[in-house]
């Protein structure tokens, strides 16, 4: 429920671009480091794979940031949920092309490319026949679903300690762990948003929030990851996860002292049909 | 391993994918059904219950999906598990995610009537087309109603039905493809948020029930969710088990 109404592009110091290309970059490199290494047996570097998917998040929260300030009516998690349920399809399909065609490293790509496309599909749908007519809806489907790629495959990669299917399916899904990271990467992508909205929104404090959701998702996948494969792996993606959480929330809050003494911003009234 | 092939998969599940397609559209129809006010209702500005759409479906879906899971598992231990085990599993998890729909209506009811001190009254409506009562002189002014009255709570339970008919359908014909709880019920519960989404989209993101002009767009979510679950079956029944995988043990 957008507090401001339909209102229009949203402003952004960083452009969507920069935001895709750190968020898809950083994500694969990092997911790629990690189930390399671990594969090599340096199980030390899983860590890399959580800072992966803690970018991944921040290129979700930005695109939930741009579609929702159009006013979607139906809240922000909305589209966060149809972020991981998209994401988490393609990520499973990924993994498991991966393991049907024998190269369990082609897992992260194809599952990215597939859930681009059904970002699509389901944005076109959204456009086109439910008539919001967002303009911006069909990438930003893209961008989310494959953000939402990125976390699941970061973080279940991160807790296995291998980009396998049969190891993530025994040591993530069976386990149960899948659950934790399905919610913890939905919130790292709706929750920023849908707690900074308003006229007085600003991109910098939207994004350093993104991180620290992304950086919690990190420590509890790390926790998760202490039970299951190396415990001194676990705790060091944990630590490094807590520390990204702490400066990045320190400076969260030091941009919500900034921004909170900016004044009043006009919200304008409640758009017909809104209630 | 070699033998697994996506064509001689997406052939071999048809049936699967055919379940898929009605499940997500019984979840479509479900999400119009449930009376969501969103937050106007949390301040009981307006008619339903005060959350969102994909919370109230996803809480309805997740609950049938464990109670159709408990069934699948009983069901399922004289044997894979046919048509007539289907039915009586979609059943539970449609009586399950009812379960929970309703008393969450029932304790939003009480909170609304109790707590707020507002009568439960429809503003889209002059007459309850359930009861006959007349709905416009409890309606508080500057308000489009509140609480849930008998028609929005009967919606709701249909809504719930329809929801958890969808959900544990999907989860039987994962089960059927892949035969791994755990897989097939993280996978339904993604299918099950794209289709619960995509018609939240359409209702923009509050309805009464099937008296709300709204639920007239019904055929548009419809389209939508069958074009989405067409896309999620055919992806989802190419995905192995891990018994496939690792040569059948």
């Amino acid at each position: 429920m957008s507090a401001g109404g339909p209102g229009g592009e949203a402003a952004s110091v960083e452009t969507a671009n920069q935001v895709d290309a750190k968020g898809i970059g950083i994500g694969l490199v990092g997911i790629y480091i990690a189930a390399i290494a671990a594969d090599a047996d340096i199980p030390y570097l899983i860590f890399l794979a959580g800072i992966g998917a803690v970018f991944a998040t921040k290129m979700g929260a930005d695109a939930v940031r741009r579609v929702c300030s159009y006013g979607i009516g139906t809240g922000v998690p909305s589209i966060g949920m149809l972020a991981l349920g998209m994401g988490l399809i393609s990520a499973m399909f990924g993994l498991a092309f991966g393991a049907m065609i024998g190269v369990s490293y082609v897992g992260p790509i194809v599952g990215l490319v597939l859930a681009i496309a059904i970002g699509f599909v389901v944005g076109t749908l959204a456009n086109k026949i439910i008539k919001l007519n967002i303009p911006v809806m069909e990438r930003c489907l893209m961008e989310i679903a494959g953000a939402g790629v990125l976390v699941l495959t970061g973080l279940s990669v991160m807790i296995a300690g291998s980009m396998d299917f049969v190891v993530i399916s025994e040591k993530v899904i069976t386990t149960g762990y899948i659950a934790p990271v399905f919610i913890l990467g939905a919130l790292g992508i709706l929750h920023p948003f849908n707690a900074s909205l308003g006229p007085d929104e600003t991109q910098d404090r939207t994004m350093v929030h993104a991180l620290s959701c992304g950086a919690i998702a990190m420590m509890i996948g790390g926790v998760c990851s202490i039970a299951v494969i190396d415990p001194v792996a676990g705790i060091i993606s944990t630590v490094i996860g807590l520390a990204i959480w702490y400066v990045t929330f320190m400076g969260f809050v030091k941009l919500v002292k900034r921004d909170a003494g900016a004044g009043w911003v006009g919200t304008g009234l409640l758009p017909p049909g809104a209630m | 391993m070699s033998d697994i092939t996506i064509v001689g998969m997406l052939m071999d599940n048809l049936p699967s994918i055919i379940g898929i397609i009605i499940g997500g559209i019984c979840i479509a129809v479900g999400v119009h059904f449930v009376p969501v006010g969103g937050a106007p209702a949390a301040m009981a500005q307006a008619t339903g219950i005060g959350t969102g759409t994909v919370q109230l479906a996803a809480g309805s879906g997740l609950t049938g999906l464990l109670a159709a899971g408990y069934m699948y598992m009983t069901l399922s231990a004289a044997g894979t598990p046919g048509i007539t085990e289907i039915v009586l599993i979609c059943a539970t998890g449609a009586v399950g995610a009812m379960i929970m729909i309703t008393v969450t209506m029932l304790v939003g009811n009480w909170v609304y009537i109790y707590g707020v001190g507002v009568p439960p009254a429809s503003a889209k409506r002059d007459y309850d087309p359930i009861t006959g009562d007349p709905q416009a002189p409890y309606v508080a002014p500057g308000t489009v109603g509140q609480g849930i009255p008998t028609v929005c709570f009967v919606s709701g339970a249909i809504g719930g039905l329809l929801g958890g008919l969808g959900g544990s359908l999907i989860y039987c014909m994962l089960m059927w493809v892949n035969g791994d709880p755990a897989i097939s019920s993280i996978f339904a519960i993604g299918v099950f948020l794209v289709n619960a989404v995509l018609p939240s989209y359409n209702i923009q993101g509050t309805i009464e029930g099937f008296h709300d002009p709204k639920f007239k767009r019904l055929p548009k979510a419809i389209l939508a969710c069958f074009i989405a679950s067409l896309l999620c079956g055919i992806i989802a029944v190419t995905i192995p088990s891990v018994a496939m995988l690792t040569g059948g043990s």
